[in-house]
């Protein structure tokens, strides 16, 4: 017999070639008619035909859609991120950065910190602090009435229901430099009209940013609501803070220990006269002095409680040039406070963005290790299914 | 997507489009590759898993899922019936995978015994030699039959599917042939 040759061998291949049968050929061109219906459709559990689904996208629409889903997964966490910031409210609504604000601040820091003065108190004027402590951080005028007494027992004893409140307040105002020197003057005749001091002053001209003025002021504390009214219309209030602190506990302290010293005033003077000889003459007198000098420093601390609390500090600040608002301008909320919100926004974003990919990336990294491995597998294990 | 028409007879289906929407272009092109490629990829498939039903259902499962991957297919890189054989001999081998079989290339036993009625002697005998030259070749090889007699593929097509060069494909089809050849002489 003759030996293959080319085209005996590929008509005995085509012979030998396998031919589908025609009743499987017409049910796969039915299905194909149908768009190959998925034949385990019934027994498939919604994650395998969303898996199905996002194997048929495309790569470029699946990339699209992934990052619309990531793109929206950080834009919903910096709206979330954004609205549970502390004071992110003020800073982006109102545009007055740390601006009016009245008495945000707790009472006892405010005694403490906020005001330089207040901060400044004797050994007895200590007790105001648990005072001040106690009292809401509601602030203001208010704060005083609502200041409640829990207090020490030692507290009780100095329960008054007039209580002694030492008031400060800090504000500036935005103004052009040009109106600098009329602001001031303006300042002078709310001082002088609600009967107050002015303790120091400080005036400059110039350009803008460098013209202002500076106030040290002690307004009567009944009259310091009306006064940072006045001031208020001066110019354009750019911030206000309030602060009280209730120093009720140490002038009366102080009240007692002074009647205490004058009795023992009296009683060394009945001491003195008592005397027979020179050596208990001497020894009253020296005791006498020393309970006298005792009782003067009571008395100037009694003074300077109830200074406090008739006289309230106010530190009045003028200021040119371009403030958290612009002087003169109507709306409280300009294009540079759009500026600062965006860049706001923005870094809230990409702190969201970081925190997001460094938890994902670990993930998505690990996910990536998964796919490959088993792919390699897979692979590995078809080319063995020849072998 | 650019397909070899009219190698596969009696193909009657038709992708199917609603009345409301025109047949999108993947889908036109997804129905001139079934039409031109169903019998060609079940005689490789069936050439590769050596059984008619596994053979059915394998074809079907290529088939589905090139329909499902069809808006995936770039054709810029490749043609699309060496994109459609690369999906078969997945599916094929993942069979083999699953039957734990190694894969024969050769024909079903009984479709070799079912000899024509027309045909001679000497043609039976020819047959049947070169049914056991194939039977002599490494799988790899008689894959590489497969792909060029049975699916009918170019050398450009059969490289794309096994990942291979164009060169090296040819070089290896071209050895696989000679071994046939001296396998079908030894065997008359």
């Amino acid at each position: 017999m003759e030996p293959f040759r080319d085209n005996d061998l590929v008509a005995g291949l085509a012979a030998l070639r396998p031919a589908a049968r025609p009743a499987f050929a017409a049910e796969l061109d039915e299905r194909a008619a149908a768009g190959f219906p998925r034949r385990s459709s019934l027994g498939a559990s919604p994650l395998s035909g969303l898996r199905a689904r996002l194997r048929a996208l495309p790569p470029r629409r699946l990339a699209f859609s992934a990052g619309a889903v990531a793109l929206a997964a950080v834009a919903a966490a910096t709206v979330v991120v954004a609205i549970g910031e502390p004071g992110t409210d003020s800073n982006l609504s109102s545009g007055y950065g740390d601006g009016v604000r009245l008495s945000e601040r707790p009472n006892a820091a405010a005694g403490e910190e906020s005001s330089g003065f207040l901060s400044k108190v004797s050994p007895l004027d200590s007790e105001a602090a648990p005072a001040a402590k106690a009292a809401p951080s509601a602030g203001g005028s208010s704060g005083v009435e609502q200041s409640n007494f829990n207090g020490s027992a030692n507290y009780n004893s100095s329960f008054r229901l007039d209580r002694d409140i030492e008031r400060s307040a800090e504000m500036v105002l935005g103004a052009d430099a040009a109106d600098v020197s009329k602001d001031a003057s303006r300042v002078f005749e709310a001082v002088h009209a609600h009967r107050g001091i002015v303790l120091r002053s400080s005036i400059h001209d110039g350009d803008e940013g460098e013209a202002g003025a500076s106030f040290e002021l002690l307004i009567p504390s009944a009259r310091l609501g009306d006064a940072l009214a006045a001031f208020s219309g001066i110019a354009e209030v750019r911030s206000r803070h309030e602060a009280t602190a209730d120093i009720t506990a140490p002038t009366v302290r102080t009240g007692e220990l002074l009647r205490d010293s004058r009795a023992k005033i009296d009683s060394l003077l009945n001491q003195l006269s008592a005397a027979e000889t020179d050596a208990e003459r001497t020894a009253a007198e020296a005791k006498l002095r020393a309970e006298r000098r005792h009782g003067a420093y009571l008395r100037s601390q009694l003074s300077s409680l109830q200074r406090r609390a008739n006289l309230s500090r106010v530190s009045l600040r003028i200021e040119s040039g371009a403030g958290p608002t612009a002087p003169g301008a109507e709306s409280g909320w300009g294009v540079g406070d759009a500026l600062g919100d965006a860049g706001h926004i923005l870094a809230i974003a990409a702190a969201v963005t970081i925190v997001g990919l460094a938890i994902l990336a670990p993930l998505v990294l690990i996910a990536l290790l998964a796919w490959l491995v088993n792919r390699t597998r897979i692979r590995r294990g078809r080319e063995r299914a020849l072998e | 997507m650019k397909g070899r028409l009219g190698r596969s007879r009696g193909v009657n289906g038709t992708l199917v489009a609603t009345a409301e929407e025109a047949p999108r272009e993947a889908d036109l092109a997804f129905d001139r590759l079934y039409r031109s490629s169903r019998d060609d990829v079940y005689a490789y498939v069936a050439s590769m898993v050596r059984d008619t039903a596994a053979a059915e259902e394998v074809t079907a499962t290529a088939f589905e899922r090139a329909y499902r991957k069809r808006s995936r297919f770039d054709s810029r890189r490749g043609e699309p019936r060496a994109w459609l054989f690369g999906i078969a001999r997945n599916a094929a081998l993942d069979e083999l995978r699953r039957r734990g079989r190694q894969a024969e290339l050769a024909a079903e036993p009984a479709d070799l015994a079912a000899a024509p009625a027309h045909e001679s002697a000497e043609e039976s005998e020819r047959r049947l030699a070169l049914a056991a030259g194939l039977a002599t070749l490494a799988p790899r090889e008689r894959e590489l039959i497969a792909l060029k007699f049975f699916a009918g593929l170019a050398n450009a097509e059969i490289a794309a599917v096994l990942g291979l060069s164009e060169s090296n494909a040819g070089t290896k089809l071209h050895r696989a042939v000679t071994k046939l050849r001296e396998a079908c002489d030894g065997a008359l």
